[in-house]
């Protein structure tokens, strides 16, 4: 056996928990799961069938742990795991699931086939098979939180540059973006990038929260290579700078893999050192617009507006009912996708897969479901509140001709507020322009 | 001693060993690690599964059963004719007290469970995609729980297939810890992670939109 | 520098982490020692961009914030 398949095994044999042994055994290979897959939606073959997946690991498990498939590895089609099939395994959890856990709602059994994704992942980031990006991409976070020293001036002259442009977009000179704030309330994580700070950080000012803003960005690259030890390092930075800070309350930025990681994960990993409530951004807003701390112009988006539910977000966070209260209260004419929430389609971009060029291809055929669906509202704005969404539905709506602008939740939120002046880079105008223009596209 | 008698012994031998296998694989299950989780809770665990075993086992609660209704029932009707062959075995040295109409019923079922498991069967050979998922013991162990339903049947109304009912019930339950047919006691392991999982995060039950 | 320059790439509109993906694509296609500038518009590369290249055998050469865009130079190590 070479060091690898023993480090793939070794790894397998660590994650093999109950609801792990639970998923591998619980199957009874019925089928009725391929149509909650989007890959499968987007092309029906036998490869793509959630079940069929999850065998492929089963087979290599059976091998190792199954007395008849010992003796009799046909009747089980069981394998000794080897450098081919591991390549493949890897291929597979990286490439052809999205770990939506939608197959899983729609089994009778409950069966989880992402968490035999994630073991895969796991099985192949310890062998040193996992996609080099997305272990690029969780170092250099790590990198970034072993010293923040040899970016936290270029940091804070960016967050300089954009209070200026926050005043002016307010018409308030006393508004701040405070980092680093000493007892502050909230700490607010956003992602890398001004459109993720910008926003909110308005919204924060309008509200006369007490806050103060992350010098680290919520994503966690750990978390798609399902290696633990990674993903800690990298959430690590974040639980250190909420403790130093004293804050009550950690609030993420719209994105699905960081909010469901902080939100239920992270107090796992890091328990007794972690006594703060996480919130994902919509559901301060949802507080926001409910307490009358901002306030919104519920005719400000009369054009029609769709939502997609990140699987992170609704599926596996619970964030269900809140983005469309928000929603309800700054627009006129909203369409629910069908299906939505809990049964809502994957976009095809989770998992890690945006950052993952080499399946560019496979990625867009994947997202055709949810091009048709986005295409069956009519809707001329698309809302997501998840980064690799939006960056997926902005790839589905270049290559399916949708026609459609995305948007985050935010930022629509921003534009009700009506503010003095509009946030920087927004095109689409004309689409935001309410009861003083006619609406287009109906 | 004869035959039947040799007969029921190896059933009564079947059953033991597979309430043996399947409580030593459950215990083997258990001994596996249960991660705490620590997370703030949104919803309620508990709701969650008991909306697993309920209203979430409801052929209109899932897309996937929405579509696939026939497929469904007839998997539920499959697995209700397999318990009863289970429970009509057990009460079998008293089938001669059963009256009449219950003993019909008893037959009714078990002859339904097992065309659906036959139904089952074919599906699995003749169908695309289930024939691409399937592996050898999934087509051994339909066919012989169809078997063992359909001989029970038999056996209710025929004295002279009891030796066969028997012999076919042995060899079921012996290999119910072995194969495929011991999904029956993860079927309770997954819905209550399932359950567990999606009511602490308030996705089942549904949520009530924000008021 | 300039000797070494093989790739010039515009990474502008690309938001996290596509700058980051994109840059480790297109050191793949240079020798080492061989160098590659990018013209992004995100500012949150001021922070991956060197994270990346600390972790991953690359040298930040030049990273300029500009009026309208950032322009960094990475040089290929190993």
């Amino acid at each position: 056996m070479t060091e690898t398949i023993e480090l793939a095994l070794k790894t397998l044999e660590s994650q093999l928990n109950q609801p792990l042994e639970t998923a591998l055994e619980a199957c009874a290979r019925c089928g009725i799961c391929a149509e909650a897959c989007h890959y499968y939606r987007a092309e029906p073959k036998v490869e793509h069938i959630p079940a069929y997946r999850s065998e492929q690991l089963r087979s290599v498990y059976r091998y190792e742990h199954d007395f008849l498939s010992r003796i009799f590895p046909t009747w089980t089609h069981a394998k000794k795991l080897d450098e081919t099939t591991l390549a493949k395994l890897s291929e597979m959890a990286y490439s052809q699931c999205t770990l939506c856990r939608r197959c899983t709602v729609n089994c009778p059994l409950g069966v989880d086939t992402p968490l035999m994704m994630r073991a895969i992942r796991a099985m192949a980031t310890a062998a040193g098979t996992a996609p080099e990006i997305l272990v690029m991409l969780a170092d250099s976070a790590i990198e970034k939180g072993k010293d923040p020293s040899f970016f936290k001036d270029m940091f804070l002259d960016q967050i300089r540059d954009m209070e200026v442009q926050m005043r002016d977009i307010m018409g308030d000179p006393n508004t701040t973006i405070p980092v680093e704030k000493q007892g502050a309330k909230i700490l607010y994580v956003p992602l890398a990038g001004a459109h993720t700070i910008l926003p909110p950080a308005i919204v924060f000012n309008a509200a006369k929260e007490d806050w103060t803003l992350s010098i680290f960005e919520a994503a966690n690259y750990g978390v798609f290579l399902a290696d633990v030890n990674r993903a800690k390092q990298v959430a690590k930075r974040i639980v250190d700078e909420a403790n130093r800070l004293g804050v009550k309350e950690i609030v993420i930025a719209e994105c699905g893999h960081a909010y469901a990681s902080y939100r239920w994960d992270v107090p796992n990993w890091f328990a007794g050192q972690f006594d703060f409530k996480v919130r994902s951004l919509i559901e301060v807003l949802a507080e926001y617009i409910r307490d009358g701390k901002i306030k919104v112009d519920p005719t400000t988006i009369s054009a029609g507006v769709t939502y997609h539910d990140s699987c992170n977000l609704a599926r596996n966070g619970g964030l269900i009912e809140e983005p469309r209260y928000v929603l309800s209260k700054i627009t006129t004419d909203f369409r629910e996708m069908t299906p939505n929430k809990a049964e809502a389609l994957c976009c095809g971009g989770g998992g890690g897969l945006v950052a993952l060029a080499e399946y560019t291809d496979r990625r867009l055929a994947a997202g055709k479901p949810k091009a048709d669906q986005i295409k069956k509202t009519g809707a001329k704005i698309v809302v997501a509140a998840c980064e690799n969404c939006r960056l997926q539905i902005g790839d589905l709506n270049e290559h399916y001709q949708l026609g459609v602008h995305i948007s985050a939740l935010t930022d629509l939120v921003v534009r009700a507020m009506r503010l003095p002046k509009p946030l920087p880079g927004h095109e689409a105008e004309h689409l935001f322009e309410g009861e003083k223009a006619p609406v287009l596209g109906d | 001693m004869n035959i039947l008698l040799i007969s029921q012994l190896f059933a009564l031998a079947g059953l033991l060993a597979g309430v043996y296998g399947i409580y030593r694989r459950y215990l083997e299950t258990k001994h596996r690690a249960l991660p705490a989780d620590k997370s703030p809770l949104k919803g309620n665990p508990m709701h969650g599964v008991t909306y697993a075993f309920t209203v979430g086992m409801m052929p209109w609660a899932k897309e996937s059963t929405r579509i696939h209704m026939i497929a469904y029932l007839r998997g539920i009707g499959f697995h209700v004719g397999i318990f009863t062959a289970i429970g009509a075995l057990l009460i079998s040295p008293f089938w001669g007290f059963l009256p009449q109409p219950l003993a019909l019923f008893l037959v009714a079922v078990l002859s339904l469970g097992s065309l659906f498991g036959a139904a089952g069967g074919v599906m699995r050979i003749a169908e695309h995609n289930l024939r691409g998922i399937s592996l050898p013991d999934d087509h051994f162990a339909i066919w012989l729980t169809t078997l063992f339903m359909a001989v029970t049947a038999l056996g209710v109304q025929n004295e002279a297939m009891r030796v066969p009912m028997y012999i076919i019930a042995g060899m079921t339950l012996i290999y119910v810890p072995l194969g495929k047919i011991r999904h029956c006691l993860y079927f309770f392991f997954s819905r209550t992670f399932f359950g567990k999982f999606f009511g602490r995060r308030a996705v089942f039950p549904h949520p009530e939109p924000v008021k | 520098m300039t000797d070494t320059l093989k790739l010039s790439l515009d990474f502008k509109g690309l938001l996290c982490p596509m700058p980051v993906v994109k840059i480790a694509q297109a050191m793949k296609q240079v020798q080492v020692g061989e160098s590659v500038e990018a013209v992004a518009t995100d500012p949150g590369v001021m922070a991956d961009i060197p994270a990346w290249a600390r972790t991953s055998g690359n040298e930040v050469i030049t990273l300029e914030k500009r009026e309208k865009d950032i322009r960094f130079v990475v040089r290929r190590l190993k």
